[in-house]
């Protein structure tokens, strides 16, 4: 984080520079911030589903009952309401996705951690490509093949044919292509936008009030870093819904790949 | 799905209706993607800038006939 240093000769404002990261073990060594937070946060997400499903009983505890209801968020605002009866087969891929985005996503707003890890554009589009097979697949199993799940995607009934070599390469880019790119993009950039405004707050506050200094600058650093203790609610608030968001719309997907079949 | 009531705008209709907006902006998206490339490409064998604003019209056109054709009926 070295551009994170005030120079001397004023203040650098933060830039997609923050967003890269040494090795956290020195030269020659691979393993980064963003990657530990990727571990804890998957590690955690883990214990916390371990430790609330063991030992279920009938009558919950407060991390059963913790556990059960975030689960059961997932199962029934997500799985069933977009995808139908069907969609409990998808709970466990799409609870998986939505906590996993969740913890990373939340990271960015935990102290010390403080940075969401889905800002790095690899992990929404690796997620994203595994949400596109996923629907891809389970719109190919529905169709009984390949050629004629793309035959229902490109060429859709009720359409003079010549008109097809217009439209079928546009339905083919719009959902091989650019439902993927859209998911990834939304959530990358929401997380990189988020954490580059807290950064700016918490460090053009900090330079104001120590640096700049007088009157003018602590009033208004002040007024910067209490604006960035809102910031920080705003985004963990950010934070959740782009997961969900995600979460929902590889949800849709696969809802819309089980309902095609004209 | 019960979406077969477009009075009810909780749950699965209002996602529904979420996921025809982002399907609407993508099917545009392609159209004028797809068919502004093929222009292009046309353009640079041609050496003309011609293709391009047909292509990009093209799949604008398509792309909203398709949206049209996907949401917009009754």
């Amino acid at each position: 984080m070295t551009t994170w240093s005030i120079a001397a000769e004023g203040f650098q404002s933060p830039g997609p520079a923050d967003f890269v990261y040494p090795p956290l073990f020195g030269e020659g060594t691979f393993f980064t911030k963003p990657m530990l937070i990727t571990v804890l946060g998957s590690v955690a997400v883990a214990v916390f589903f371990y430790l609330a499903a063991r030992r279920a009983q009938r009558v919950p505890g407060k991390l059963q009952y913790a556990g059960e209801s975030a689960y059961g968020f997932v199962r029934n605002s997500i799985a069933l309401d977009s995808i139908g009866k069907e969609g409990i087969k998808y709970v466990p891929y799409l609870a998986t996705l939505f906590f996993f985005l969740a913890a990373l996503n939340i990271s960015g707003i935990i102290p010390v951690l403080q940075f969401p890890a889905t800002s790095r554009i690899a992990f929404p589009l690796f997620l994203a490509v595994v949400s596109c097979v996923i629907f891809n697949y389970v719109g190919i199993r529905r169709a009984h093949g390949v050629g004629r799940y793309f035959k229902q995607m490109m060429f859709p009934a009720g359409i003079p044919w010549p008109v097809y070599i217009l439209l079928a390469p546009i339905e083919f880019v719009s959902t091989i292509i650019i439902r993927p790119l859209t998911l990834t993009l939304r959530l990358t950039f929401n997380m990189f936008a988020g954490h580059l405004v807290l950064v700016l707050f918490i460090l053009g506050g900090e330079y104001l009030v120590f640096e700049y200094s007088g009157v003018v600058g602590i009033l208004a650093g002040s007024i910067s870093l209490l604006g960035s203790i809102v910031l920080t609610f705003f985004e963990g608030f950010v934070q959740l819904l782009q997961a969900y968001v995600f979460t929902l719309l590889s949800a849709l997907y696969i809802g819309g790949a089980l309902a095609d079949e004209h | 799905m019960a979406d077969d009531h477009p009075e009810d705008t909780t749950g699965a209709a209002r996602r529904k209706g979420e996921a025809d907006a982002w399907g609407a902006f993508g099917l545009i998206i392609s159209g004028v993607l797809v068919w502004g490339l093929i222009g292009g490409l046309v353009g640079a064998w041609l050496d003309s800038a011609l293709p391009v604003m047909v292509g990009l019209l093209l799949g604008m056109g398509g792309g909203l006939y398709l949206v049209w054709f996907r949401y917009g009926r009754a």
